[in-house]
């Protein structure tokens, strides 16, 4: 279970204290309107920023193993951001296999699971493409297939599904389910209600940099 | 999903939940870059050091006393003013032209003849000069058939100002192309739409780039012909036009005079010191790339009588650069035939190429272990260590190539004998004065990954090693080939350090070419300069084949 006690940011203009639980496949949407903090409480969970003060974490048999020391990349943290998700350079299996090996050293068996994932997002036959070649929605898709395949055991989705069609959305809903119901915890920052709807088993709001129930 | 358990407890333990990538600690960044500012400083101030010891008693006061000192300081300064002044006139309205005019005929072929001036050999370009524009030239005689005998303009102030607008206004030019291609494309469209003028296109949209990039372009453009040697020791023409560096080279070389080398070089230094420090807090530095992906927009101010305006701009380009090529190669193949079957030819040809394949390499790693860790202390906030990695590779620019020379020669003399190992010194100032050139094509793409692409690096682990292989090579690949050509074709070009520390018997293809003009083999030395005019373009084209070669095999690659 991810854990934040009291973990405090300050901005000089606003001080942010967040307290949270989210459990182990469960989804929980944070809402808030611009500027209220949501992307702070990301960036803070995924080691983008440094908290000045309080305790982050994953409960586990009781006791917490603390992350606060720990970089990005050293967290058990999967993110897909609004938009930029992808290196432009990179064919789609290269920006998928990241996920899987920082240096691409793929085994075969690897290389089937990104032709699968990318099958599963309705992308398939694109792997050598570049992302310049795509538009929006696939993106999106690519960046949840990477992040499907990463399996870690948080996931951090920062409003990815803007700009995505009524078809497209609810094929990715429908992915989010499978990693929830695989025991992936989801924190998910949206301001669209119909993905609220489709996927938060719980709802918090952030309000004068705190978290509250909505 | 049991495997992540274990990560996270991993990950607590000792906060490394997968292995590390290969060099992903960030003193990989900084340390080689920082050590190699070091050395670059030292070895700078040591050969200053040397030169002022060797000369105990610097004759500061003559500097004031003496008429001809005072000539020659006066000449370089008013040379490099006036060069630099016209260079910049011709250079903006040209750039203008090539922004406004995306399909001019020819325009490709133009770009590509700017990027190769810059690195032609001083002593091919005055060729081909003096073929075109020498008593004998081909205006000469076309003006004389029209009825009309010009005077001699080539040698002597009016030749020196031709070679370096001939040199200096393509880069001049393309730079500020590069910088004018900048300009978000939010704002072309935003003029497009209000249909601005010319004149309002250029005070909304061009002139605070050109004012931006003025200052710093003006300082190197002086200094490249404040600094000139070959052009000025060929068209120079005589004592009266005669500039502090090929006054430094007559004292070292004629009157071994080093005290007065180091007087004069210490006073070159502190002119064009002075200038970059004025230039630096007035201006960015524009950066040389290897391509850009601007989008042209439709332009209001591009009908009408602008078009011909361009058009006689671009003309005036073509006119300036064309002629002297074409009469190095015309020459050229008759010569060439000459002296194909010559021995001296092909040993100072693979001479000249393995220098340049060591000096050109070295440099290039050098500049991109400078570039590397002023970002990365750049982006850890130091931004002074940064400032002062960078400028380390800049420290050449100040100093002539053959000052330094001779104060390595002056520290090393007991070891180093001058016949034997006066390629080394060669090479290593080769290496150290193309360092500013190849850190301005290597800067933009070394700093191309932004902020997000940065953060999603960092959340996948793609640190290290890693990242250069996969993020930063790619964008590098066609800089550092870019920068590979311009590094070796400088030292396959460079006549200023061979002349003092070459071995005459032993040749470089600028000597070689020098040594039969000396000997008025005039034939023969078109086909010396054919050769090293299609050697440089075969480097070029070799060279930017390989950096542009695509990803095709990379999937193949990444096998285990």
């Amino acid at each position: 279970m991810l854990v934040l006690r009291q973990l405090a940011f300050d901005y000089p203009e606003q001080d942010y204290c967040f307290d949270m639980n989210l459990m182990a496949g469960q989804c929980l949407a944070v809402q808030g309107p611009s500027g209220a903090g949501k992307s702070t409480l990301l960036n803070l969970i995924a080691g983008f920023l440094a908290a000045s003060s309080g305790e982050i974490g994953w409960l586990m048999d009781g006791s917490l193993i603390r992350w606060n020391s720990l970089l990005p990349w050293q967290r058990p943290v999967t993110t897909v951001f609004q938009e930029h998700n992808l290196f432009e350079h990179l064919p789609l299996w290269a920006n998928i296999g990241m996920g899987l090996h920082p240096g691409l050293k793929l085994n075969s068996v690897q290389r089937q699971h990104i032709e699968q994932v990318l099958d599963d997002v309705g992308l398939a036959g694109m792997a050598d493409r570049l992302p310049g070649a795509l538009s929006g929605g696939q993106r999106q898709r690519v960046a949840l297939a990477r992040a499907w395949l990463r399996q870690k055991p948080l996931l951090l989705l920062d409003e990815p599904f803007t700009g995505l069609d009524v078809h497209t959305r609810e094929q990715m809903w429908a992915g989010v389910k499978r990693q929830c119901a695989a025991g992936v915890a989801v924190l998910l920052v949206s301001h669209d209600s119909e993905d609220l709807d489709a996927l938060a088993d719980k709802r918090l709001r952030l309000e004068k940099g705190m978290l509250v129930a909505s | 999903m049991n495997g992540w358990k274990q990560l996270v407890v991993k990950g607590a333990e000792d906060n490394h939940y997968v292995s590390n990538p290969p060099f992903s600690h960030p003193r990989w960044v900084t340390l080689p870059g920082v050590v190699s500012a070091l050395l670059l400083i030292l070895i700078v101030v040591s050969a200053m050091l040397a030169l002022v010891w060797m000369a105990p008693a610097l004759p500061w006061a003559s500097v004031w006393q003496d008429a001809y000192l005072q000539r020659i300081v006066r000449f370089s300064l008013w040379q490099a003013t006036l060069s630099s002044l016209l260079v910049v006139l011709l250079a903006i309205p040209l750039a203008r032209a090539l922004l406004r005019r995306p399909a001019w005929p020819g325009r490709k072929l133009l770009l590509r003849i700017m990027e190769l001036t810059l690195v032609l050999p001083p002593i091919v370009v005055v060729f081909g000069l003096v073929a075109v524009h020498g008593r004998q030239g081909w205006l000469p005689q076309l003006l004389s058939g029209l009825g009309w005998q010009p005077p001699n303009y080539l040698y002597g102030l009016g030749g020196i100002l031709l070679a370096h607008i001939f040199y200096n206004v393509p880069l001049c030019a393309r730079l500020l192309l590069q910088e004018l291609e900048r300009i978000p494309s939010q704002h072309w469209r935003l003029a497009a739409q209000l249909g601005l003028n010319s004149r309002g296109v250029w005070l909304m949209l061009e002139w605070p780039v050109v004012r931006r990039a003025l200052p710093r372009l003006l300082a190197l453009v002086f200094t490249l012909c404040f600094t000139s040697f070959a052009i000025v020791m060929t068209l120079g023409g005589g004592p009266r036009a005669t500039t502090l560096e090929v006054a430094i080279y007559q004292a070292l070389r004629f009157d071994m005079d080093i005290g007065r080398a180091a007087l004069l070089a210490i006073l070159q230094l502190l002119i064009c010191a002075l200038l970059w420090g004025v230039s630096g807090r007035l201006g960015g530095m524009p950066s040389l790339t290897p391509y850009t992906l601007y989008r042209h927009w439709p332009r209001a101010d591009s009908l009408g009588s602008s078009r011909y305006v361009d058009s006689g701009w671009i003309g005036m380009l073509w006119l300036l650069l064309l002629p002297p090529l074409l009469a190095v190669v015309l020459n050229g193949l008759g010569g060439i035939w000459l002296m194909l079957w010559r021995h001296e030819l092909w040993a100072a040809w693979w001479l000249s190429i393995k220098l340049a394949l060591v000096a050109g390499g070295l440099a290039t790693i050098l500049a991109t272990l400078l570039l590397s860790a002023a970002g990365g202390y750049a982006r850890r906030g130091d931004q002074r260590i940064s400032a002062l990695t960078e400028a380390s590779g800049h420290l050449t620019l100040l100093i002539p190539a053959m000052v330094l020379g001779t104060g390595w020669f002056v520290l090393l003399r007991p070891w180093v004998s001058l016949t034997e190992q006066g390629y080394s010194l060669v090479v290593f100032a080769n290496t150290l004065m193309c360092l500013p050139f190849l850190m301005q094509v290597l800067r933009g793409p070394l700093n191309s990954l932004d902020e997000p692409s940065r953060r999603l690096a960092d959340t996948l682990d793609v640190r290290g090693w890693y990242r250069w292989r996969w993020l930063l090579w790619p964008r590098l690949k066609p800089a550092i080939a870019l920068a590979l050509a311009y590094g070796m074709t400088y030292s396959l070009g460079d006549f200023s350090v061979v002349a003092l520390f070459g071995s005459p018997s032993q040749p470089t293809l600028p000597l070689l070419l020098y040594q039969l003009l000396g000997s008025y083999r005039l034939r023969e030395a078109a086909g010396c300069a054919l050769l090293m005019l299609l050697t440089m373009l075969m480097i070029f084209l070799l060279l930017e084949w390989l950096g542009r070669r695509g990803y095709r095999s990379e999937r193949e690659r990444s096998s285990p």
